[in-house]
């Protein structure tokens, strides 16, 4: 090589090599400090005037989320693609996670999203799933985290508890912010000229999540006979985890729950009463809702439970003794009706200030050993209470049979 | 320039130290032990969820920290280590900075960085960003180390003048100095930039991790393997620069396609995509000369450090390919977040850059004084990682693409949860290739006759 190639190659080399040193700044400048600032703008322009910071505790039960690596499986972070969209809810904005050091946006997605998790399902559920999650979700691959329990999924410890507060706390402060929220956001966002940024307002609901209960809800109609062979297999897969292999409630999930699982056999549902239930999950109560299941799959469902209280009503209707009406419709409209409703379909005046909803016994009727136990013992974990101090064991038998009498399966409904 | 790559034309004073290209290499397969069997572990977490019980550090995210960042700095660093003793003196005439300071670097890197990081993220002491998880404690003596490396590795090839370097020492200087200052950027910039910003430099570190580090050290081996085996030179000196440029030019500006259809701008987003797509063009500049340069060699040599390498080649031209393709949004808005990214990774990780790393070090070895070498154990080491690797990456990618039906059909969570289960039991048993394969490659590197009997080494060791 001569001297002066040597020089000129040289040269290309060290103007090379400082390239590479700027391209390396600019890929810095590019990918990382200009987009913070835009997205500094953004927060400024689209979050909230005040954002609550995590709590003490919230802030504790993210360090342990972090170190478990939770977020090498869970997503904190809905794309704005509509598979996203309709299964998890509105797309992440910047301000949203604006307290989140580090970031845990995830880039695997095994379980579900859980960006809007809070308030999808009760913090008891949550204890429930950590401790075992195979007692609630049967079919579930995660690990069980039962080191943040003292043996038993109702007894967490403090990091247990902090982890199901953060649980809690995500997804909840874009749920405080809307609706003006919102409206303030789309405003301050470049729609309507960037399609994208406007998807972040296209959502009707902040959370889609399937999981999340409502207290009301329309149920699309059901196809009419539900294959209970393929529906019993559903409910081993989805539901036996809580309610029990055969329906009495005693499945491996429902001792931490509050309150406990339904004993399905122990009610007769009508159809329609169990797809609401599906449809919209339980509020107030450990019961998900079910809506991202197929219809076929939600009737196989509905003749799944439908079957598990057939044989013990049987049972218990031939040693029924005769009731006294009278005294029942009495009793029951001194002391039950403003929950119940005057015709039991759980409309009564204060129906709708109580965290779980009374029973519609229009739809819903109680074995007589489910009612008498309800009155007797109350419902932990619901607003109804034990009756012995106030009714007589009279009283209790005749309301007991009248509430039964009300029952009027899907074919009429009365409103008081 | 090609004739500044002389394997025979070394000085008599030049001396290669045997102690630590030794040490690392084995250090480089006992951590891949290590470290694979995390992942094994992980995987079968997956199919029988209470497989370790409630042990608390054998719980499925402390393991797969422990995996990834056993792989990146365990297996490939020492790896990567053990082959630049070997290649450094050679490419450059001289001796590398001390052998003292080798001896710190190796001390360290495995009981500073590596033994330390694996105990603390399995107790619990991490940070949850993607090949990151170390905690900031062990980050800094990571970076320690990595100025130790440059003091250790650089100076020899700024002796002579940058207009002698071979590319392989230019990736070599690319790689250290790069990554020391690619390395606190995903490690602790996100630490004090919240979430979506914090994303956008955890994304350019995640790829920085895969495109400054280990990426140059592969193909500085495997620019380095092939004329020293084939006794021939590069094909063109001028593509291989060209393809070293551009890949320092175009790597660093695909972070962000780890985020795409993100709240990231989509200024950003876009940089990123069409920085990712004209790497894939560079990889196909990149392999092109390579492979011009085996050509009449065969796809699988009779030696195993090459045959190591071109297979590592074509991995890696299959692995860029298909991430160009991820990256653009048609294809990221089905495939992100399912297992075809984790075979993806694997293809990476385990195609093309651990049988880069093995073959630099099958390379070395065969040139070490005094060390055993077995060839019939190394081509059974090839053959069960290549069966491995491939069974993986074909599986993982169908398991993604199952996925992805399913959760844009609306179909319930589950349903993908259920579904991908027998993909999981699948790549779980591509574990008995792939750890059978390095197995193998132990044995080859320790059993077998000494590098002094076999004839070709010997006349070349003089």
């Amino acid at each position: 090589m001569s001297a002066q190639s040597g020089r000129t190659v040289r040269m290309a080399y060290l103007v090379a090599s400082v390239a590479g040193v700027v391209f390396f700044v600019v890929s810095v400048v590019l990918l990382g400090v200009l987009p913070t600032r835009a997205l500094n703008a953004d927060m400024r322009a689209m979050g909230p005037a005040k954002l609550p910071a995590l709590t003490a505790s919230e802030q504790r039960g993210r360090i342990v989320y972090a170190r478990e690596g939770c977020a090498y499986c869970h997503t904190q972070q809905v794309r704005y693609v509509h598979a996203d969209m309709t299964r998890f809810g509105a797309p992440t904005l910047a301000w949203e996670t604006q307290f989140d050091f580090p970031h845990m946006w995830g880039t695997r997605r095994i379980g579900p999203d859980l960006a809007r998790e809070g308030g999808t399902r009760p913090d008891d559920w949550q204890f429930a799933h950590l401790y075992a999650p195979r007692a609630v979700v049967p079919l579930s691959v995660m690990p069980s985290y039962a080191s943040l329990f003292e043996g038993a999924a109702n007894r967490p410890t403090n990091d247990g508890r902090a982890l199901v507060a953060y649980l809690a706390s995500l997804g909840r402060a874009r749920e405080l912010a809307a609706p003006e929220g919102e409206a303030r956001a789309r405003e301050a966002c470049h729609c309507p000229d960037d399609e994208m940024a406007q998807m972040a307002f296209e959502m009707k609901e902040l959370n889609a999540h399937p999981a999340r209960a409502r207290r009301t809800g329309a149920v699309p109609a059901l196809p009419s006979a539900g294959d209970r062979a393929a529906g019993l297999q559903l409910y081993a897969n989805h539901c036996a985890g809580c309610h029990g292999a055969t329906g009495v409630g005693d499945g491996p999930g429902a001792g931490g729950v509050r309150p406990r699982p339904s004993n399905l056999s122990a009610h007769r549902y009508s159809t329609g009463r169990i797809a609401e239930t599906l449809w919209n999950g339980v509020a107030g109560t450990s019961m998900p809702a079910w809506r991202d299941q197929p219809l076929d799959r939600i009737a196989a469902l509905v003749a799944a439970v439908q079957s598990f209280s057939q044989s013990a009503a049987l049972e218990e209707q031939a040693g029924l003794r005769t009731a006294d009406d009278d005294r029942g419709a009495r009793v029951y409209a001194a002391n039950c009706a403003q929950c119940h409703g005057e015709r039991g379909a759980g409309d009564g005046f204060s129906a709708t200030s109580l965290a779980v909803a009374p029973t519609n016994f229009q739809k819903q009727q109680p074995l007589p050993s489910a009612a008498l136990r309800a009155l007797t013992s109350g419902i932990d974990g619901t607003s109804m209470a034990p009756w012995t101090t106030r009714l007589s064991d009279a009283d209790i038998t005749a309301v007991v049979h009248y509430v039964r009498s009300l029952y009027t399966g899907d074919a009429k409904e009365e409103r008081r | 320039m090609n004739d500044t790559f002389r394997d025979t034309a070394r000085p008599a004073a030049l001396t290669i130290d045997a102690e630590l290209v030794r040490a690392h290499g084995l250090a480089a397969i006992v951590t891949l032990l290590i470290a694979a069997a995390f992942g094994i572990v992980a995987s079968l977490q997956l199919i029988d969820p209470g497989l370790t019980g409630d042990v608390v550090w054998l719980s499925w995210g402390r393991l797969r920290f422990a995996h990834t960042q056993g792989i990146m700095f365990a297996w490939l660093g020492n790896a990567f280590f053990a082959f630049l003793y070997h290649a450094v003196p050679i490419l450059t005439g001289r001796s590398v900075t001390s052998r003292q300071l080798g001896r710190w670097l190796f001390g360290l890197w495995n009981f500073a960085v590596i033994m330390p990081g694996w105990m603390l993220v399995l107790a619990g002491v991490s940070q949850p960003l993607e090949w990151a998880e170390f905690p900031l404690v062990v980050d800094a003596v990571v970076v320690l180390a990595l100025l130790l490396a440059i003091v250790q590795f650089l100076p020899p090839f700024f002796a002579r003048g940058i207009e002698h370097l071979y590319v392989s020492s230019w990736y070599i200087i690319g790689a250290l100095v790069f990554t020391a200052l690619a390395y606190p950027m995903g490690n602790l910039v996100p630490e004090l930039v919240p979430g979506a910003s914090g994303a956008a430099f955890s994304g350019l570190w995640i790829h920085d991790a895969v495109g400054l580090y280990v990426t140059p050290l592969a193909l500085a081996v495997i620019y380095f393997v092939i004329p020293a085996s084939t006794r021939r030179p590069i094909y063109s000196h001028f593509l291989s620069m060209l393809g070293f440029w551009l890949l320092f030019f175009l790597y660093p500006l695909n972070g962000t396609h780890h985020y795409v259809f993100s709240v990231i701008p989509m200024s950003a987003q876009l940089t990123a995509i069409a920085a990712s797509t004209l790497l894939g063009v560079d990889v196909i500049i990149v392999v092109a000369n390579l492979l011009l340069s085996v050509r009449g060699s065969g796809v699988f040599p009779r030696d195993a450090g090459l045959r190591f390498v071109i297979m590592s080649t074509i991995f890696y031209l299959v692995v860029s390919v298909q991430g160009s393709l991820q990256a653009q949004m048609s294809i990221n808005q089905a495939v992100h977040f399912t297992d075809w990214v984790i075979g993806h990774s694997h293809l990476a990780m385990l195609g093309f850059a651990s049988f880069a790393a093995a073959g630099g070090l099958a390379h070395a070895w065969q040139r070490l004084p005094s060390a055993r070498y077995n060839e019939r154990a190394m081509r059974w080491a090839f053959w069960l990682m290549f069966v491995g690797v491939l069974v993986m990456v074909i599986d993982l990618t169908a398991a993604g693409l199952v996925e992805s039906a399913l959760w844009r059909s609306g179909a319930p969570w589950l349903d993908s949860v259920v579904a991908a289960r027998p993909y999981w039991i699948v790549r779980s048993l591509s574990a008995i290739p792939i750890v059978a394969g390095f197995v193998a490659l132990w044995l080859g590197l320790t059993t077998g006759p000494h590098a002094d009997d076999l004839p070709r080494t010997a006349t070349e060791a003089a």
